[in-house]
């Protein structure tokens, strides 16, 4: 909901939405959304650990791999991949180039010089690099993966039944209750500095200063006024009163998660032995 | 009779940092299945004493209680904040801000949950109590996408889920529309009839509980006024507020040939094929109206018709896709939103969001800091004066976000009646209003209309439209489907069977009153 382009919040916005595209949960209908929240969890730790474990540039390649046959698995596809994890891509690349012109060990294999300038590439930089490279897009692809796949109220009712106190679960859960209704508010907190004349256009930074304390004031005055009708809302239907809950749904197990809950180390574990 | 659900003897509390007691010597017995209505005006004590009820004072909240609380013979001193859930259940007023999960079907398993009862009893309990309050069809919805009253009814069953011997439900309708109100208030209807509960409803708006109840209580300043299990008196405290209202006098151009003769002059407003909405959805399209100097017209509709949207839209904030909006003869649409504000003074539904100040009269007199052209000391001027005229003056210092929310209405407005904007746009000004608070605000929008100005107000009580507007502008669903003087557009509502939206004299072509 961009009312005006150039006011300074929507700038703001736009520079965090570029650099984290669309984090969130995509509903779609895949072997990898069905499966269950904790063997996909253990699934991404596996993963997480091979990355730093493996310490090959083959490894990485390999590991890339996995990683892209699970987007297509997801139905998302090279496509979704590219579009999320650009920015990714581009900071990967640039560790690279900084390694590859950092590091002179190893074997020479290419070189120029143009007068006093002289570039040279060594192998150590270049395959500690592409390394490098492949462990950070590594680890931020697959823990994409994970979110764009995981209903969050799914993982939050799998973690609390197999043993996270409910009071942590649920922490998560009304934080992402309330996310809708605190953009909501920041939008009518925006919308009321304007009829109030206050000017949100331009960059000066007193003007920012001001916007900023008018912005944070109602919000933080709003969000403590929802706090109490919450707490009294929550406690008056016994939340906390005993240690343990029961769960209307059991998030469910089926026989290939819990194959899979099995397997997935195995394999890691092969895989480390066999690489590293 | 039956032992009390209820038992309250002496029971006075005064809140810490306060001087005077929140609630004084009150002594009240309720029974199973009874329906009690509880009135009074703002700050009278009505929601302290819910809290009282419902255990949360003297435990969650800091004060001095003396008198006991019984509740099924337990005495609330003896259990923590949430001991009792399970035996008396609140809802409270912020539909929003009372649920906690993202599915309706976890919301209302949540109290069951925490209670440990087992799966299979969860699920019937909330397959039972979606169903009494007609909400089955919502089970799979997830909370965000639901309307005001759709909340407030999924609130109402997950406390149901608990289930209660009490219910007491804090003005469950203050933040709905007519026909969200009609949905909850026929869910306690279908309540009272189908179960033993007893319920307490706190309700500012008394007339439409009239039919239900079987007590009715009017407090002030924290004691019992009087009590009955008649409605007589009440009818006499709802009269009262309607002779007020009647009393003012008739504004002008109420009758259609008034209009007519206005309606000759050059509108001050002009809208035409107006088409506004967010990015890939259109809320609002082809809205044509014009208003003239002296006009007072209500906006209304359902929530979600587009009635807010036509504001933001008039004020520029929402930026128009099609359509032009004329002011004095000038086509203001390329005009930034800052010099639109200069001659259009909006005031939001929500007071919290467009308070900025720490003091009230700093608030007060900060939108004319942006927007007047008087000099300083003239707007201070005039700002302690609007303070005196809307009964805020005892509150100068203090820091306008510690206002019930009436007060924080009154100031919201004040700040926009500071730099005397020829037209007044207002969305639901009246809320949290009592009586004679009331009659200072159709003061202050008469001497706007006798100055010229012209007031579009989005109001949801049909009694305060007909004291007060010349015209109604009626939205359903994006489209301005009414544009009549105010008679009129009671007319065409009553024909459509909108029954909701008229004032409860208004009396239908079948002769008797309208049924609510």
């Amino acid at each position: 909901m961009s009312f005006f382009p150039n006011t300074i919040y929507n700038k703001a916005l736009s520079a965090v939405k570029g650099a984290f595209p669309g984090l969130i949960y995509v509903n779609k209908e895949s072997k990898l959304h069905s499966m269950h929240p904790l063997v996909k969890l253990t699934m991404l730790l596996c993963f997480s650990i091979s990355v730093f474990a493996v310490p090959s540039w083959l490894g990485g390649v390999i590991l890339l791999g996995a990683v892209l046959v699970a987007y297509h698995l997801a139905g998302l596809g090279l496509a979704f991949f590219y579009r999320k994890l650009r920015f990714i891509l581009i900071f990967g690349l640039f560790i690279l180039i900084v390694q590859v012109l950092a590091v002179k060990d190893g074997l020479l294999i290419w070189q120029f010089s143009l007068g006093s300038l002289s570039l040279s590439v060594w192998s150590e930089g270049l395959l500690g690099g592409l390394c490098m490279m492949l462990r950070f897009v590594n680890i931020i692809s697959s823990s994409y993966l994970f979110i764009a796949t995981t209903d969050p109220n799914r993982l939050a009712y799998s973690l609390m039944q197999a043993g996270l106190p409910y009071r942590f679960g649920f922490m998560l859960i009304t934080a992402l209750r309330f996310i809708p209704v605190f953009q909501q508010e920041l939008e009518q907190v925006k919308n009321a500095q304007m009829a109030k004349g206050i000017d949100m256009e331009g960059l000066s930074p007193r003007k920012l200063l001001r916007a900023v304390r008018y912005l944070f004031v109602p919000l933080v005055i709003s969000a403590l006024s929802k706090v109490d009708f919450l707490s009294n809302s929550m406690e008056g239907r016994a939340f906390g009163l005993y240690n343990e809950r029961s769960y209307m749904y059991t998030q469910a197990w089926s026989k290939s998660d819990r194959i899979a809950v099995v397997l997935v180390p195995i394999a890691f574990l092969i895989f480390y032995l066999v690489l590293g | 009779m039956a032992e009390p659900v209820a038992d309250i003897n002496g029971l006075s509390f005064t809140y810490s940092g306060s001087g005077s007691p929140a609630l004084e010597n009150i002594n009240l017995q309720i029974y199973p299945g009874q329906f009690l209505t509880v009135t009074g005006p703002s700050g009278c004590g009505k929601s302290t004493l819910a809290l009282c009820l419902a255990g949360f004072i003297p435990h969650a909240y800091a004060g001095k209680m003396e008198g006991s609380v019984r509740i099924q013979g337990k005495n609330t001193r003896d259990y923590p904040a949430g001991g009792l859930s399970g035996i008396v259940g609140l809802v409270q007023q912020d539909p929003e801000a009372q649920l906690c999960t993202l599915t309706v079907c976890d919301e209302v398993a949540f109290g069951p949950e925490n209670l440990c009862i087992p799966a299979e009893e969860i699920r019937e309990r909330v397959y039972s109590s979606l169903k009494a309050v007609g909400a089955l069809e919502l089970i799979d919805r997830q909370v965000h996408t639901l309307s005001g009253g759709e909340k407030q009814r999924v609130a109402i069953a997950s406390v149901l889920a608990m289930n209660p011997a009490l219910l007491i439900l804090d003005e469950p309708t203050a933040n709905l529309d007519p026909s969200c109100t009609r949905e909850v208030l026929e869910t306690l209807n279908r309540l009272k009839e189908n179960h033993d509960v007893a319920i307490i409803v706190i309700e500012h708006r008394l007339e439409r509980l009239l039919p239900i109840s079987d007590r009715f209580l009017l407090m002030e300043n924290g004691k019992i006024a009087e009590e009955s299990a008649s409605s007589e008196p009440y009818k006499r405290y709802i009269t009262s507020n309607h002779v007020l209202l009647n009393n003012e006098p008739e504004p002008q151009g109420k009758d259609t040939a008034d209009y007519m003769k206005a309606a000759e002059g050059s509108p001050l407003l002009l809208v035409k094929n107006l088409k506004a909405g967010y990015e890939g959805r259109d809320v609002i399209t082809d809205v044509s109206f014009c208003a003239f100097p002296g006009e007072t017209i209500a906006v209304m509709g359902s929530n979600g018709s587009g009635k807010t949207t036509l504001l933001m839209a008039l004020l520029g904030v929402l930026k128009q896709k099609e359509g032009i909006i004329f002011l004095h003869g000038k086509d203001i649409v390329k005009q930034k939103v800052t010099r639109r504000a200069r001659d259009m003074g909006l005031t939001f539904q929500n007071p919290n969001h467009q308070i900025f100040e720490n003091t009230v009269f700093k608030e007060a007199k900060m939108a004319s800091r942006f927007l007047s052209d008087k000099n300083y000391a003239e707007i201070e001027f005039e700002v302690s004066q609007l303070l005196h005229e809307f009964d805020l003056q005892q509150y100068r210092d203090k820091n306008p976000f510690s206002l019930s929310l009436g007060e924080k209405k009154r100031l919201n407005l004040i700040s926009v009646l500071a730099y005397s904007p020829r037209i007044l746009i207002l969305d639901e000004p009246i809320v949290g209003q009592d009586s004679g608070r009331l009659a200072l605000l159709v003061n202050a929008l008469q001497k706007h209309s006798e100055e010229g100005g012209i007031t579009l107000m989005v109001c949801h009580e049909p009694d305060v439209v007909a004291a007060c507007c010349q015209r109604v502008l009626f939205f359903s669903q994006g489209k301005l489907i009414i544009d009549a003087p105010v008679k009129g557009a009671w007319e065409i509502l009553a024909q459509l069977g909108m029954n909701e939206y008229l004032p409860s004299t208004y009396e239908t072509d079948m002769g008797g009153k309208v049924q609510r």
